[in-house]
């Protein structure tokens, strides 16, 4: 079988062939905001997961108002087809797409590989930062059903429905309270959330060049630990950036109709008082 | 306690610099990091690995006839906010004694405003490089 949605997925050189498209935008986000400034695709602009995306004040995404103000910095309108790539297998790139579904913009694209695969091909970086026209972007309200809020997680787990631990095995199992090699990001709780199950999101990924694994070995390893297109699933992580890639692949690359991202992960419930956790 | 010389000017450029400038003296420094050199190569084993980081980094010494240290670090081009801010402290400590490297404390670089700069994820890094730099120094004070 392939894909179920192969239109949210682009390879290199679509994009190599797209980067003058008007009514394409080419976006990088990155775990390592810097990179961007290093080299990135000609004509590319760059959202940063943390200083574009989120709240300045609450920990929350952007308001719409704010979203629409970034929306037309970048020059984007509601029709543009916007392409996401970024490092580490397209972690932040796919946090940064599941942020643009969730005010409406459905017309969104991952490139496949990120900027391990273009740099792999020694495809062109480039250090000019272009500027685009400001357009007038319309938002639409936010789109609560592929975002899950701690008492949805809590009713989830409760209700015995499938929730996806996509962290690291010794972060599921408690031993470790972040990823091996990263510092603790302030949980003060070890563990997972009660009935989920562990896919490390590494596993939907090929190790050597960042490309999605294939659809029947994608269906293998989440039907294969009881993860099931029926009914609703709930992806986290630690916050919410490796649950995006998760999501992704349930959602367009298998079809998996009700996905939904927790992006308060483990930071919210390892730290949340009275929530039940497994060891 | 005064900083080293070297690392008190950067800390004072840092700290008069708006986010912008920050951003772009820190890509300058991850621009400006050093190879590793060859004779280092293939001393992975015998290098210091700094696991709070974000990236694999590895760190290595010398020590100069007048008792000054010079430090090496082994960090990916696909981190260069990692080498950034390495870079910051091998251009501050690099020739430095072990005593003073030692002295240097953690809280060094709060002047800096790094955090509207950079996440805190990345500070923990910043200070976990520090750390093991004095791990080394300390080591080379016992084994000199």
């Amino acid at each position: 079988m392939s894909y179920v949605h192969p239109e949210y997925l682009v390879d290199t050189e679509w994009v190599a062939s797209h980067v003058e498209d008007p009514n394409v935008r080419i976006i990088e986000s990155d775990e390592d905001p810097l990179l961007y400034a290093i080299g990135h695709i000609p004509g590319a602009v760059q959202v940063d997961w943390f200083s574009t995306l989120q709240h300045p004040l609450r920990r929350d995404f952007l308001t719409k108002e704010q979203f629409e103000k970034v929306a037309s910095e970048i020059g984007i309108t509601n029709d543009t087809t916007v392409v996401f790539y970024g490092d580490k297998s397209n972690w932040f790139a796919c946090y940064a797409l599941w942020l643009f579904q969730y005010y409406g913009h459905n017309n969104v694209k991952i490139m496949n590989g990120g900027r391990l695969k273009w740099e792999k091909e020694s495809r062109p970086l480039v250090k000019e930062v272009p500027s685009y026209k400001k357009t007038a972007y319309s938002a639409k309200e936010a789109d609560k059903s592929i975002r899950a809020f701690r008492d949805q997680v809590l009713q989830q787990s409760n209700a015995k429905k499938p929730l996806v631990d996509v962290r690291s095995p010794k972060e599921y199992s408690g031993e470790l309270l972040h990823m091996p090699n990263y510092p603790q990001e302030g949980a003060t709780r070890g563990g997972h959330i009660p009935g989920a199950v562990s896919i490390p999101w590494a596993t939907a990924v090929n190790e050597a060049d960042s490309t999605f694994k294939s659809a029947d070995e994608l269906r293998a390893i989440y039907e294969g630990k009881g993860i099931k297109s029926d009914g609703e699933v709930i992806a986290y992580c630690r916050i919410g950036e490796r649950s995006s890639l998760t999501w992704f692949v349930l959602k367009y690359l298998l079809g998996y109709p009700n996905v939904k991202n927790y992006d308060g992960s483990w930071t919210e419930w390892g730290n949340l008082v009275d929530a039940p956790i497994e060891k | 306690m005064s900083l080293p010389k070297k690392l008190q000017e950067i800390v004072d450029d840092f700290a008069s610099m708006s986010r912008e400038e920050k951003l772009e003296t820190l890509i300058a420094y991850a621009e400006s990091f050093p190879p590793l050199p060859e004779r280092f190569k293939d001393q992975r084993d015998n290098m210091e690995a700094v696991p709070e980081c974000m990236t694999p980094v590895f760190l290595i010494s010398e020590q100069e006839p007048n008792g000054g240290i010079i430090f090496y670090a082994d960090i990916p081009p696909q981190s260069p906010t990692v080498r950034g801010l390495a870079s910051i402290l091998l251009n501050g400590l690099n020739g430095c004694t072990m005593e003073e490297i030692i002295s240097v404390p953690a809280d060094f670089y709060l002047p800096m405003n790094l955090a509207e700069a950079v996440s805190g994820q990345r500070l923990n890094g910043f200070m976990g490089v520090l750390a093991h730099m004095k791990h080394i120094a300390i080591t080379s004070i016992k084994t000199r």
